[in-house]
């Protein structure tokens, strides 16, 4: 479950992204934050993920507020959450299966268990014969599955995903948004954002829409 | 416990790796590190040498007075006397100059040499040991000695091995000096490296702390990068000085014996190889736990 309670947050040049945001999500559900550019979605998702704090208010995750967790319990949480983002934020002087490797190698897990859920997880997003090229030979949408596989190898309780479709054609963003579905079919709670909701037509979701830095619209999608 | 190994081995692993991308820069680097490894090194085993030469040179006071020729048995007896009375004498031993004649001839085998020569060429002497050991005692004995009658020469042959035994230790502390301004600098380049290699991989850096990772798991790896680059530096320190030992030694060991001295240069004994390679080691971790700690602290992985 995340909670945001009367969250602002201001950056450093005065500039307010997030106003009074209230706002809760329980678990298992599925969540799509809607808005233009620039009105706050990115900053509600890097708030829930505790990569940027609140300036006012609080926000809970699994009832954890991230303003009082320390670093390390920060990081445990993280481990817990899959995380999509916008840019990818894939390593490319690292093969396809050694991205996906990654969170599981902070969590300490063995090579052969890795080796197991790293290819299940591929497996997931249709890469499993690409697990030894370089990410960078992959196309945009490739790249993108890369991420989301990097996102759930760790089996997290919650997915936040920024954007995961805005740079894809309408095929792969519905192929994506279908794997987001399974996903939360199976209990996984899932945030994302997204600049329009193309593609969204056939899932069951609740929509919240952000004007400048204010819930402006709330409602339940029936798919 | 298996996970803790095997976030251990993957970051042994890590490392092991990233040294082999990039083989130049990590053999100049160990290089640098094993130079100033080997200086201090080849210096202490020198020093040890010397000392351990040193230990068996005997440094304790010995007075040795010679009369002259013209000195009778009676007069040297005499002259005993009076040393006895100064007071400042622990022991005399009276050597007659028929015992040194044959001394010499048995020690030094100049028997053949001596065999022409009429008259025996060595005075009566005295071998004192004296009470005192300070300067200021000995150069009053020294001038009560040359004050009395018949005394040719008054020698106090242990000065040299005094002056030899402050010089070791004074070398020492230079070692130790030495040594602890190059574990420095070996602190310094092995932190410059592992801050270069932070900034190539800020990226990785950025993306793990993303999705979890905690600072010991991020600085895991560059540890024991530092920690491989110090061992291998130490490694080769070692190599280059049991080279060294075994090259300048036999030619030292050849020149020593030309001297008649007893003195071997020694290479480290498997100990002192096995604290050097571990010091290296340590050191290569100090200094990349310096640089990470440095590099949390400038916030760099943020950006």
């Amino acid at each position: 479950m995340i909670t945001f309670s009367a969250t602002t947050k201001r950056y450093p040049n005065g500039f307010e992204a997030l106003k009074g945001v209230s706002l809760t999500i329980e678990k298992g559900e599925m969540v799509a934050i809607t808005g233009h550019s620039g009105a706050g979605k990115s900053t509600l998702l890097r708030l829930a993920a505790g990569i940027e704090l609140a300036s006012v208010g609080s926000v809970l995750v699994n009832n954890q507020n991230l303003a009082k967790l320390k670093e390390a319990g920060l990081a445990v949480l993280r481990q817990n959450l899959g995380l999509v983002f916008q840019d990818h934020k894939l390593l490319f002087d690292r093969l396809v299966f050694d991205n996906v490797a990654l969170p599981l190698e902070i969590a300490g897990f063995t090579r052969i268990e890795t080796g197991k859920r790293v290819r299940a997880a591929l497996d997931k997003v249709g890469l499993l014969n690409r697990e030894k090229a370089n990410p960078i030979q992959l196309s945009g949408g490739e790249q993108q599955r890369l991420c989301i596989a990097r996102a759930i190898v760790n089996r997290p309780s919650i997915l936040i995903a920024d954007e995961p479709t805005g740079n894809l054609d309408q095929a792969y963003a519905a192929t994506i948004l279908e794997l987001f579905k399974s996903f939360n079919q199976v209990g996984v709670t899932v945030l994302l954002s997204t600049h329009d909701t193309l593609g969204l037509e056939r899932l069951a979701y609740r929509r919240i829409n952000i004007v400048q830095g204010i819930i402006a619209e709330e409602q339940v999608v029936s798919a | 416990m298996q996970a803790w190994l095997s976030t251990h081995t993957q970051a042994l692993t890590r490392a092991y790796k990233r040294m082999r991308t990039q083989p130049l820069a990590t053999a100049l680097s160990i290089a640098v590190i094993a130079i100033a490894i080997l200086l201090p090194l080849a210096l202490y085993i020198v020093f040890a040498n010397i000392t351990n030469a040193a230990s068996r040179l005997n440094t304790e006071p010995n007075v040795n007075v010679y009369l002259a020729l013209s000195a009778t048995d009676a007069e040297a007896k005499d002259i005993e006397k009076k040393i006895r009375a100064l007071g400042s004498a622990a022991s005399v031993a009276f050597i007659p100059r028929e015992t040194a004649l044959a001394e010499m001839k048995k020690r030094a085998n100049l028997g053949d040499l001596l065999v022409g020569i009429d008259s025996n060429p060595l005075p009566h002497a005295f071998a004192i040991k004296p009470k005192s050991t300070d300067t200021a005692s000995l150069d009053a004995m020294r001038r009560d000695l040359r004050g009395l009658a018949k005394v040719e020469t008054v020698t106090m042959d242990f000065e040299w091995a005094k002056k030899l035994a402050r010089f070791v230790e004074f070398a020492q502390r230079i070692v130790f000096l030495i040594s602890a301004v190059l574990a420095a600098a070996v602190i310094f380049v092995i932190g410059n490296t592992i801050r270069l290699q932070m900034l190539t991989q800020k990226d990785e850096i950025i993306v793990a702390r993303l999705i979890g990772a905690t600072r010991r798991f991020v600085r895991r790896p560059f540890l024991y990068f530092g920690a491989l680059q110090g061992f291998a530096a130490g490694v080769i320190a070692v190599i280059a000085v049991i080279g060294l030992t075994s090259w300048v030694g036999s030619e030292v060991n050849v020149l020593a014996a030309s001297y008649g001295a007893d003195f071997q240069l020694r290479a480290p004994t498997i100990s002192q190889a096995a604290w050097v390679i571990t010091g290296g080691a340590i050191l290569g971790w100090i200094g990349a736990f310096v640089s990470v700690s440095m590099y949390w602290r400038q916030g760099e992985w943020k950006s």
